[in-house]
């Protein structure tokens, strides 16, 4: 480990402003820093002290498809026992990241989520993706930063499995103050911390990757490059870094992390990634995203709120899904259920035949017909889900 | 999929302009592009996005009256606007129904009219670059006279392609006399107009089978004019597939007839699912004015419509299938 040294403006002047700073190395006090989050509370990391904190910084190049990193990263602190109580300081960026992601319960474990903002220039890792973790004392005891061996649970799991307690009794038999600080926390926190480096640091860097690609661009045919595309889904504004060719399917699932609309064949013969578009039912793995910008774009995530339901509630084409087991293993169902949401509103006939017509473009391989379109006709002849429910 | 430029002109001249380059494709609904872009059937440069012209001008998404009864229907029009329009089910049923008999609902919502009868074959060695195929690379060959050749063209082939032409919609058009309109690039701002008769817009093989319409490179398709004809009210647009829905046809039948005192006075006849190009049959017609609507006329109108058809070693039962299609839409249409 590293002799611990001074921050610069604790002790020490900051005369080396010339220099860039380097990324702090373990043992190192964290840099001071305030900064003001999303909701607008002001936050230093003095005040955090007394419990780890876990500083990830994503770069400068932002996608939001690395929700879906941020997804696992909330199922794992769910998963590990005792962990409850992580939060979410600070999210930067847009898009989902918007939403705290953590539930506001304890504060064990702040996590503080940056941009490449002043912050990462005082951690000397501007523009490039970083994750820190510091200890109750406030000195860096785990970091990954580029450069770094790549962080695998091998190198994680020796500082804290060598060390860690499984309950907090346990604790109180380390012989120091400073061992005692590589307890149940110090483990969840440094644990998250290889979490988010392997996770969201990797996207990160890949993401660097294509940043770096577009600001040597001189010799890249301007065919190759992403441009800004602003999708409007599920009633938010999406910007995301797009080349003309990605599908609006892909731009969905793999830039925006919203993985609703499935890919079955990809070639517009199975229906799976049906999305509406203005209200109209269509395959989204057939159109490219830069075409569909500056229309309405629902995925099966929205579906419910154009039906005015608000909170967990289902639409009613949702429920009658499930009141008639219109599914079984469940892949085409989002495309089922948002081909039949709009086939309610298209101008056929009262028939079933005339439902299995509208709906031929959604293949099932489980074979559910019957209960799917027992389940479009329940909607449309406005059968109610109640007495249905009522009859399981 | 290739890298290509995309852009999305706000006027025709502009796009008309963008089109002049080498290399370029202009994209509407994408449903037949984009998946030959995935397959890298088509490699274009350049894609250019003719929806936006819509917001300027509404009559190129939608279906206007012409002088005397006809329709003019707008080029960008979703095939499902036209499906469902009224006035295209009361005066010319088989147009709607050739539309509603092909795709799927989300296919129809984005597939335009243009791009529908500007479709590339189903040829599986079409779609896949492993095969030769004179269609996609002139000089190669033509792997469907030997291979598995089910689902080709009996009519219109050469010993150079036999890949059938998939449009239903285009089958109808034929039939109903429709012409297309088209703007072509010029000295003159916004270009200058032609038009073409739809039996005349797609081209046969022969030795050149990647040419498939007259279309010249960079022009654009603005409207397809469907001129009056009374008889049409009672006309029928029968589809015959392998599943019940969602397939593209073994054989159709496009069929209006007009039967006054018994006697049939005029008959329009197309057949589709059969032919490298879309089959009108004036022989058929012939075959059927003057006489009365009975079974045996119609009969004698399939044979004289299928003279001359040639089968290859999968497809042969398409000549009796084509002309019982024929049959079965002439009788439902006068029943």
């Amino acid at each position: 480990m590293n002799t611990p040294s001074t921050p610069c403006g604790i002790g020490r002047a900051c005369d080396d402003v010339s220099d860039p700073p380097r990324a702090p190395d373990v043992g190192a006090y964290a840099p001071h820093f305030e900064l003001t989050d999303r909701a607008g509370h002001q936050i230093s990391l003095s005040e955090l002290r007394g419990s780890p904190v876990l500083l990830a910084f994503h770069g400068a190049h932002w996608d939001p498809a690395w929700s879906e990193s941020v997804r696992a990263y909330n199922r794992l602190i769910a998963d590990l026992p005792g962990a409850a109580g992580a939060r979410l300081l600070s999210i930067a960026g847009e898009g989902t990241w918007q939403s705290p992601l953590f539930e506001d319960g304890a504060l064990d474990l702040p996590v503080v989520c940056l941009d490449g903002g002043p912050v990462a220039e005082q951690y000397g890792v501007a523009g490039v993706a970083a994750v820190f973790v510091v200890d109750s004392d406030g000195r860096i005891s785990w970091r990954h930063v580029p450069g770094d061996a790549s962080p695998t649970p091998n190198a994680v799991a020796p500082v804290g499995a060598s060390t860690v307690s499984s309950d907090d009794a346990a604790d109180a038999n380390e012989p120091s103050a400073t061992s005692r600080e590589w307890t149940r926390r110090r483990f969840v926190a440094t644990t998250l911390a290889a979490a988010v480096a392997l996770a969201f640091a990797r996207r990160a860097a890949r993401a660097e990757e294509i940043a770096r690609s577009i600001g040597g661009s001189a010799a890249t045919s301007s065919s190759e490059l992403a441009s800004a595309v602003r999708l409007r889904v599920n009633g938010r504004d999406l910007t995301l870094e797009l080349e003309p060719r990605v599908t609006l399917l892909d731009a969905l699932r793999e830039y925006a992390g919203i993985t609703g609309p499935k890919k079955g064949c990809d070639h517009g013969q199975c229906g799976a990634c049906t999305v509406h578009v203005n209200g109209r039912r269509i395959l989204s793995c057939l159109t490219f995203a830069v075409m569909q910008q500056g229309k309405e774009i629902t995925t099966i995530e929205g579906l419910a709120a154009t039906a005015g339901a608000s909170g967990d509630a289902l639409h009613p084409m949702q429920q009658a899904f499930i009141d008639h087991d219109g599914f079984q293993c469940g892949y085409c169902t989002s495309g089922q259920i948002m081909s039949a949401s709009a086939v309610v509103r298209e101008p056929w006939g009262p028939a079933d035949d005339d439902v299995r017509e509208a709906m031929s473009g959604n293949i099932c391989r489980c074979g559910a017909y019957p209960g799917i379109v027992a389940a479009i006709q329940q909607v449309r002849k406005g059968t109610s889900t109640d007495s249905n429910r009522g009859r399981r | 999929m290739k890298p290509f430029d995309y852009t999305a002109p706000g006027t025709i001249a502009d796009a008309l302009r963008a089109g002049a380059a080498p290399n370029t494709r202009f994209i509407v609904g994408g449903t037949n592009l984009v998946d030959l872009m995935k397959l890298e059937v088509e490699t274009p440069a350049h894609v250019v996005d003719l929806n936006p012209l819509a917001e300027a001008d509404r009559t190129l998404a939608t279906i206007s009256e012409m002088p005397g009864g006809g329709l003019r229907i707008g080029a960008l029009a979703p095939m499902s606007d036209v499906a469902w329009d009224p006035r295209v089910k009361e005066r010319y049923p088989m147009l709607s129904q050739s539309l509603l008999l092909a795709a799927s609902g989300q296919l129809r919502n984005m597939a335009s009219m243009g791009g529908n009868i500007l479709q590339r074959t189903r040829c599986p060695y079409f779609r896949d670059t492993a095969m030769p195929c004179n269609k996609r690379e002139p000089g190669t060959g033509c792997s469907a006279l030997r291979g598995f050749n089910r689902s080709h063209a009996i009519l219109g082939t050469s010993e150079h392609c036999i890949a059938t032409n998939p449009s239903d919609l285009a089958v109808a058009l034929a039939a109903l006399d429709a012409t297309v309109r088209v703007r072509t690039g010029g000295t003159t701002a916004g270009g200058a107009e032609r038009t073409i008769a739809m039996t005349d817009f797609h081209v046969l093989p022969g030795t050149h089978p990647e040419r498939e319409t007259v279309l010249r490179a960079g022009e654009i398709i603005t409207a397809i004019e469907v001129p009056a004809l009374p008889f049409a009210r009672r006309s029928l647009y029968l589809k015959v597939r392998d599943r019940a829905s969602y397939a593209f046809a073994l054989a159709s039948a496009a069929v209006a007839l007009d039967v006054a005192n018994g006697r049939i006075r005029a008959s329009r006849v197309a057949l589709g699912g059969v032919g490298t190009k879309p089959w009108r049959s004036l022989a058929a017609e012939r075959a059927l004015v003057g006489r009365a609507p009975t079974a045996a006329t119609f009969r004698s109108a399939a044979n004289a419509a299928l003279q001359g058809a040639v089968a290859h070693k999968d497809n042969a039962f398409k000549v009796e299938l084509a002309k019982r299609t024929l049959v079965r839409a002439l009788t439902e249409v006068v029943a």
